[in-house]
């Protein structure tokens, strides 16, 4: 036996009345809305979004913590991370050098994902909130090991203003400054 | 006669001043104006910004323009399916037609700037009304030339939509010369003077006149023929270019000829100005009065965009049929009543 069908009843239609208050309800919020937009876009390159710490954002190696274990390189999903040869003056005798492995990377295949972060098991990598660079041509996205350790100039901060998306109760997003106004 | 004085009688013969250069350049830069401030409104209650980085200054307005530019520079593809001759001729004639009523719209009272020679005048409301009936043929011309499914549905729904608007935008447009007993727009501006205003006398007919107006240039509630996520861009899918321009131009340009015919017929036309004599006075501000007023009408209807939803095309049938041509018929009437009780 086939279960029961449960029919349920429709939604009873508003009448003229209930249709002429409707659409003039929706023309108020409308006009409300024109009036007094409060806005929540970013004007992008007068205001920028900052983001918090942790985001992932451009990767930076600190070289003395690297233990060259290759987990970064080994775990980069897209073959961003590659390790390479550097010599290094010997621990014990300053006189000698040896070969230590580092990572460098490509931004041009990088994702940031972050898992290279993730990995290290000594927190030689570490993100920083902002990935919004432009370069003028592709090999400046290869970054050799001295770039690698430096973080990269970020010009939208000179020229713009830092604004945050909070919560509000009856706007739902609202665009506030992210930080107070010097001076 | 000079070769100059030549060209300036020619420039200010009236028909060619209001139907080309009142008529085709003004209703550019008010379709322009029309299309900014849709999409300005439409951010500014969706909380974005819209058009912007173009002039900042200017709110963006110079967006439009590049807009325009890129139109009029791209290359206009005809696909080789298309039927050639209706494929091109379609929009050409669509857009003529859409600026022809200009021609019989007088814009103040004073019989030395009327567009037509007063004995012609005498059935102005009803030569505008019937000119304004001709452009959507060629839309359904230029979707079934286009030889595409997207085209051939979206110029079936503009033929359902003419169905269901036309009768609703000639009769409520018929209300005030109803209630005048002439069928002359100079009349029935003359008849309303400075309070007597037909959106005061008749909101009934006013309120479908909006209607009708709004589904005949497929404004937002019934933006039915072209509409983006069902019909790619309905009749004009195929189009490109100056093509494209002139068909989305039509649009705007109708609206803002039913602004015009809206503004005479129940906003009061050129009061609270009374035309007087000479240029100036006989006929600069009072068509400034006109034209603002039809503006504001066009902006409005613009406006709706940014509050409604689409309409299915069986509910915008419905209204019009069941909701919006009684309200025109007690619109008939109550101008028939206001006849009957002599308020003119």
């Amino acid at each position: 036996m086939p279960p029961k069908v449960a029919v349920k009843p429709l939604p009873k239609r508003g009448g003229l009345l209930a249709g002429v208050s409707d659409n003039l309800a929706a023309l108020m919020i409308g006009i409300k809305y024109f009036l007094n937009p409060k806005r929540f876009s970013i004007y992008y390159p007068k205001e920028y979004p900052e983001l918090r710490k942790g985001y992932r954002g451009f990767i930076i190696l600190n070289k003395q913590k690297c233990i060259s274990c290759a987990a970064c390189a080994r775990i980069c999903p897209s073959a961003a991370m590659k390790m390479i040869r550097v010599p290094v003056p010997h621990p014990k005798e300053p006189e000698k050098t040896v070969m230590k492995q580092f990572p460098v990377i490509n931004y041009q295949r990088c994702i940031f994902c972050g898992y290279c972060v993730d990995i290290c098991p000594t927190e030689a990598l570490y993100h920083v909130n902002y990935h919004d660079i432009v370069y003028e041509n592709l090999a400046e996205m290869f970054w050799d090991l001295d770039t690698f350790q430096k973080e990269p100039e970020y010009p939208t901060a000179e020229e713009g203003i830092p604004v945050r998306l909070m919560i509000h109760e009856e706007y739902g997003l609202l665009k506030v400054p992210a930080r107070e106004k010097q001076g | 006669m000079s070769v100059l004085d030549t060209v300036a009688s020619l420039i200010f013969y009236p028909p060619i001043w209001q139907l080309l250069i009142l008529g085709f350049g003004g209703a550019l830069v008010v379709a322009m104006v029309a299309v900014w401030f849709e999409r300005k409104a439409a951010a500014r209650v969706q909380r974005r910004i819209g058009p912007y980085w173009a002039s900042p200054r200017l709110g963006g307005l110079m967006h439009l323009m590049a807009d325009m530019l890129r139109y009029a520079f791209q290359q206009v593809v005809i696909p080789r399916t298309v039927d050639f001759w209706p494929f091109i001729a379609a929009p050409i004639f669509g857009m003529a037609l859409s600026i022809l009523p200009f021609a019989v719209t007088p814009l103040t009272s004073n019989p030395n700037f009327w567009p037509l020679p007063p004995a012609l005048m005498e059935y102005s409301l009803l030569v505008a009304l019937a000119i304004t009936t001709l452009p959507p043929i060629f839309i359904i011309v230029s979707g079934w030339a286009a030889n595409n499914p997207f085209t051939i549905i979206g110029g079936v729904r503009e033929a359902f939509i003419i169905l269901s608007y036309e009768l609703i935008a000639i009769l409520s447009l018929f209300a005030p010369a109803v209630a005048v007993g002439s069928l002359n727009i100079v009349d029935i501006v003359q008849a309303q003077g400075l309070v007597k205003w037909f959106i005061v006398l008749n909101p009934l007919a006013f309120l479908a006149a909006i209607l009708a107006v709004a589904m005949s240039t497929s404004a937002f509630p019934f933006e039915i023929p072209e509409s983006e996520p069902e019909v790619v861009a309905g009749p004009f899918t195929e189009y490109s270019g100056i093509l494209y321009a002139l068909n989305m131009g039509g649009a705007y340009m109708r609206r803002f000829v039913f602004g015009l015919l809206i503004s005479l017929m129940f906003l009061g036309g050129w009061y609270p100005i009374v035309p007087g004599e000479g240029f100036i006075l006989g006929y600069a501000l009072p068509s400034l009065v006109v034209v603002v007023k039809a503006v504001v009408v066009v902006l409005a209807i613009s406006f709706l965009r940014a509050i409604y939803g689409r309409y299915r095309l069986d509910q915008a049938l419905d209204m019009a049929w069941r909701l919006v041509l009684p309200l025109t018929l007690a619109g008939i009437l109550l101008a028939l009543v206001e006849a009957y009780l002599g308020i003119f």
